[in-house]
C-alpha cells in the first residue's frame, strides 16, 4: 500500500511557519514604516529607518563590532575546540564517553550561569587575578566587563561545547588509517595535520564556523552581561530600542540588517569554499 | 422527642456555618489583583506585609515583575491592555503613561493615606509610593589605604586611582535617568543639554555600567569596584547584607543643591476591572507601617512623612540617608516634562559605545 508519508510534515510545517515565519514576518513588516515612539508607527510604506542605518556610522560601527567579535569567538571556539575534539575522537578508552557526555552536559548550563561563572573567575579578587598578580604577570586585574575582548570570551564560553560536538562528528569521518599512512611514509605530526587532516576536515570545519559565528552574532546575554553597558552589539541594541526607547521600527530594522548580514556572510563563506574546491585546496 | 433535638442541633450548625461565611468574607472575594512591580526584596516585602492582608479579604494578588521600563513595554507590546491592574511608574514615565491615556482616575478617598503625603506627591492620577537619593557609594577603607580623597561631587570621581574601579547607572537602567541628569546639572548642563553631564561619563573611566542596582553590591563584593553612583538604599544594604565598609555621599550638584532625588508612583490601569482593590493596594502601600517596614529594608525614602522620626533611629539609615527635610528639599528633582527621553537615550549610546 502506498502512504503518504509527506501528510506528516504538515503539522510540523504549520507549527514551524507561525512560530517562526509568521511571527518574525509582523516584526520585520515593522520595519518599513515610519517610527512614531512609543510602539506607535506610520501608516506609509517607507525606507527611513533603513537610509539611517546605512548611513549612520554609529549603526555601522555596531554591525562592525557584532561582526567582529562573532568571528573572533568562531574562530577561538576552533583554535580551542580541535584540539579537544581530536583528542576524543582518536582515543580509544571509554574515556572519550565520559569526556563527551561532560561536554553534553556542560551545553545544558544556562548561559547566564556560564557568564556569572566568568564573572566570578576573572573578577578583581577571583582565582584568575589572584594568580596573574602573585606571580607577578599582571600589575592589575583584568576585568571582562566592558570591553571586546570579555564579550568574545563570554561568547566563545557560549559556544565551546557546541563547537566540540561538531568537530568531534567531522573528526571522526576521518579514517585514522590515512594518518597511520602517512606517518609510516615519514610525515611528522605537524605535516599529518597541515596535509591530512586539515584538509579533510576543512568542509566541516567551515561550516562549524559558520554555524558558531551564527549563534554569536544572534547572542545576546554575553554581550549584555559582559559588556557592561560599554560594547554594543546589534543583539543589545534591539533590546535597548525596543525595550527602553520603545521604537519597534528601529528594532526591527536592526533585526532585519541582522538577519541579512548573516546570511550574505554564510553564503559568501559557501561560496569562498567552492571556489577553494575548484581550485583543489580543500579535498572533496 | 429526640427528632425534634436532632433537629433543632442541625437548624443550629446551619446557622453557625452561614454566620461563620459570612464573618469569613472579605471585600475582595474572588479578586485578583495583578500587581507589576520589580522583583527580589521589592516584592518579597510587599508578599510579607500587604499581600497577607489584601487575602485576609479574600482576594489573591499576582505579580508581573520588571523593571517600570519592561513593564511599560509590556503595556505598548498590548495596545494598551495592560497585564496589570496597578503597577510601579518612574518619574520618567509619567509623561508616557499620559500620552498613552492608560491611567485610571483615582478615587483619593479610598486613599486615606495620601494624608500623610506631601502634597505634591499624588494626584488624581497617580500616587508617590517612595523616593531615593541618588549618593555616590564609596568603599571607605579601601579609599583611606589608598589615599584617595573622599568625593564631595560627581568630578571627584575621575581620579587615576579610581579609573576602571567605579560603576555607574546605564541609562537603561532604574537609576539611569536620575544618574545623567545629576551629572548633567553638576556640570552646567539642563533638560534640554546633556552633553555636559555625557563629557564627564566618559571622563570618568568607568568599569561598567549597571543595569540592576544589585550588581553594585556583588561588585563592591568581588573587589571589581571601590565607588558607585547608585541610590542609596543599595548602599545601604551593600553594607547590611554583603558587609562591605561603604557609606554615602551626596554628590554636591550647585551653589543650592545637594544631592538628587528620584520619585516613584503607583498608578492603577485604565483597563483595570480591579480599580477598587487596586487603589486599596496602594493605600497599604503608603500607609505608615509597611512604609517603615520599606525604608529600614531596603533604604529607600518613604513619602508617609510620619515615619521619618522612626526611620532616623536606624544607625545605617541616619549614616547614609537624609531626612532632614530641608536638606530633602535642597535636592536635585528633574523636571521630566521637559525631557525627551528617546534623544537622551540616542545621546548616551552614542556618547558612550566604544
Amino acid at each position: 500500500m502506498w502512504v503518504r508519508w509527506w501528510i506528516l510534515l504538515i503539522p510540523p510545517l504549520i507549527v514551524g511557519f507561525t512560530l517562526v515565519a509568521a511571527s518574525q514576518f509582523v516584526f520585520l513588516r515593522a520595519s518599513f514604516f515610519e517610527d512614531l515612539g512609543l510602539g506607535r508607527v506610520g501608516d506609509e510604506l517607507v525606507i527611513e529607518n533603513y537610509v539611517q542605518f546605512l548611513t549612520d556610522g554609529f549603526y555601522l560601527k555596531i554591525l562592525w563590532v557584532t561582526v567582529k567579535t562573532s568571528a573572533l569567538a568562531a574562530l577561538s571556539t576552533l583554535i580551542l575546540g580541535f584540539p579537544v575534539a581530536y583528542l576524543i575522537a582518536r582515543m580509544r578508552s571509554s574515556w572519550s564517553m565520559i569526556l563527551l557526555a561532560g561536554i553534553v552536559v556542560s551545553t545544558f548550563i544556562t548561559i547566564v550561569i556560564k557568564v556569572y561563572g566568568l564573572i566570578v573567575i576573572f573578577s578583581a579578587n577571583g582565582l584568575f587575578n589572584q594568580t596573574m598578580l602573585a606571580i607577578g604577570l599582571f600589575d592589575k586585574p583584568f576585568s571582562v566587563f566592558g570591553n571586546e575582548t570579555g564579550v568574545v570570551i563570554g561568547l566563545m564560553h557560549f559556544t565551546l561545547g557546541f563547537g566540540v560536538l561538531l568537530l568531534y562528528s567531522i573528526i571522526q569521518t576521518i579514517p585514522k588509517s590515512l594518518e597511520s599512512a602517512a606517518q609510516i611514509h615519514g610525515a611528522n605530526r605537524w605535516r599529518v595535520y597541515y596535509r591530512i587532516i586539515f584538509p579533510l576536515s576543512l568542509p566541516g570545519v567551515t561550516a562549524m564556523l559558520l554555524m558558531v559565528f551564527n549563534m554569536c552574532m544572534g547572542a545576546f546575554t554575553s554581550a549584555a552581561l559582559l559588556g557592561g553597558g560599554l560594547v554594543f552589539t546589534l543583539p543589545v541594541m534591539i533590546q535597548r530600542i525596543v525595550m527602553m526607547d520603545i521604537k519597534y521600527s528601529m528594532g526591527a530594522t536592526i533585526a532585519a540588517v541582522l538577519l541579512v548580514s548573516v546570511i550574505i556572510i554564510n553564503l559568501l563563506s559557501i561560496y569562498l569554499l567552492r571556489r577553494l574546491r575548484a581550485a583543489h585546496l580543500v579535498v572533496v | 422527642m429526640f427528632k425534634s433535638v436532632k433537629n433543632a442541633m442541625a437548624g443550629i450548625f446551619i446557622t453557625l456555618f452561614l454566620s461563620s461565611s459570612a464573618l469569613a468574607a472579605g471585600q475582595f472575594d474572588g479578586v485578583t489583583l495583578l500587581v507589576g512591580t520589580w522583583g527580589g526584596l521589592w516584592k518579597d516585602n510587599q508578599v510579607e506585609n500587604i499581600v497577607s492582608k489584601f487575602e485576609a479579604e479574600g482576594g489573591k494578588v499576582e505579580f508581573v515583575t520588571g523593571s517600570p521600563a519592561a513593564n511599560f513595554a509590556k503595556i505598548v507590546a498590548a495596545r494598551g491592555q495592560a497585564p496589570f491592574d496597578v503597577v510601579e511608574i518612574l518619574a520618567a514615565q509619567v509623561k508616557d503613561y499620559h500620552e498613552l491615556d492608560v491611567l485610571h482616575p483615582l478615587d483619593l478617598s479610598l486613599i486615606p493615606n495620601t494624608e500623610f503625603l506631601s502634597e505634591s506627591r499624588y494626584n488624581e492620577w497617580l500616587v508617590g509610593s517612595w523616593e531615593t537619593q541618588e549618593v555616590i557609594c564609596y568603599h571607605k577603607d579601601k579609599f583611606a589605604e589608598e589615599g584617595i580623597p573622599v568625593p564631595t561631587t560627581y568630578r571627584d570621581l575621575v581620579h587615576p586611582k579610581l579609573a576602571g574601579r567605579i560603576q555607574f547607572p546605564d541609562i537603561n537602567s532604574g537609576g539611569g535617568l536620575t544618574g545623567l541628569a545629576g551629572v548633567t546639572f553638576a556640570e552646567g548642563g539642563d533638560e534640554t543639554n546633556i552633553e555636559p553631564g555625557l563629557n564627564l561619563v566618559k571622563e570618568m573611566n568607568v568599569l561598567k555600567f549597571w543595569a540592576r542596582g544589585g550588581e553594585t553590591m556583588a561588585q563592591f563584593e568581588s573587589g571589581d569596584i571601590i565607588a558607585s553612583v547608585v541610590h542609596a538604599g543599595w548602599c545601604l544594604r551593600t553594607k547590611k547584607l554583603a558587609g562591605q565598609n561603604v557609606t554615602t555621599v551626596h554628590p554636591r550638584i550647585n551653589d543650592e543643591l545637594v544631592g538628587v532625588a528620584s520619585e516613584g508612583w503607583f498608578g492603577v490601569m485604565k483597563n483595570s476591572k480591579n480599580a477598587e482593590a487596586a487603589q486599596w493596594y496602594i493605600n497599604q502601600f503608603i500607609s505608615a507601617d509597611y512604609q517603615l517596614k520599606m525604608a529600614i529594608k531596603t533604604g529607600l525614602v518613604p513619602v508617609n512623612q510620619s515615619v521619618f522620626e522612626a526611620m532616623a533611629e536606624d544607625p545605617l539609615v541616619a549614616e547614609m540617608i537624609v531626612l532632614d527635610p530641608e536638606k530633602v528639599a535642597n535636592q536635585l528633582r528633574v523636571d521630566y516634562s521637559k525631557v525627551i527621553i528617546p534623544d537622551w537615550t540616542d545621546q548616551w549610546n552614542r556618547a558612550i559605545a566604544q
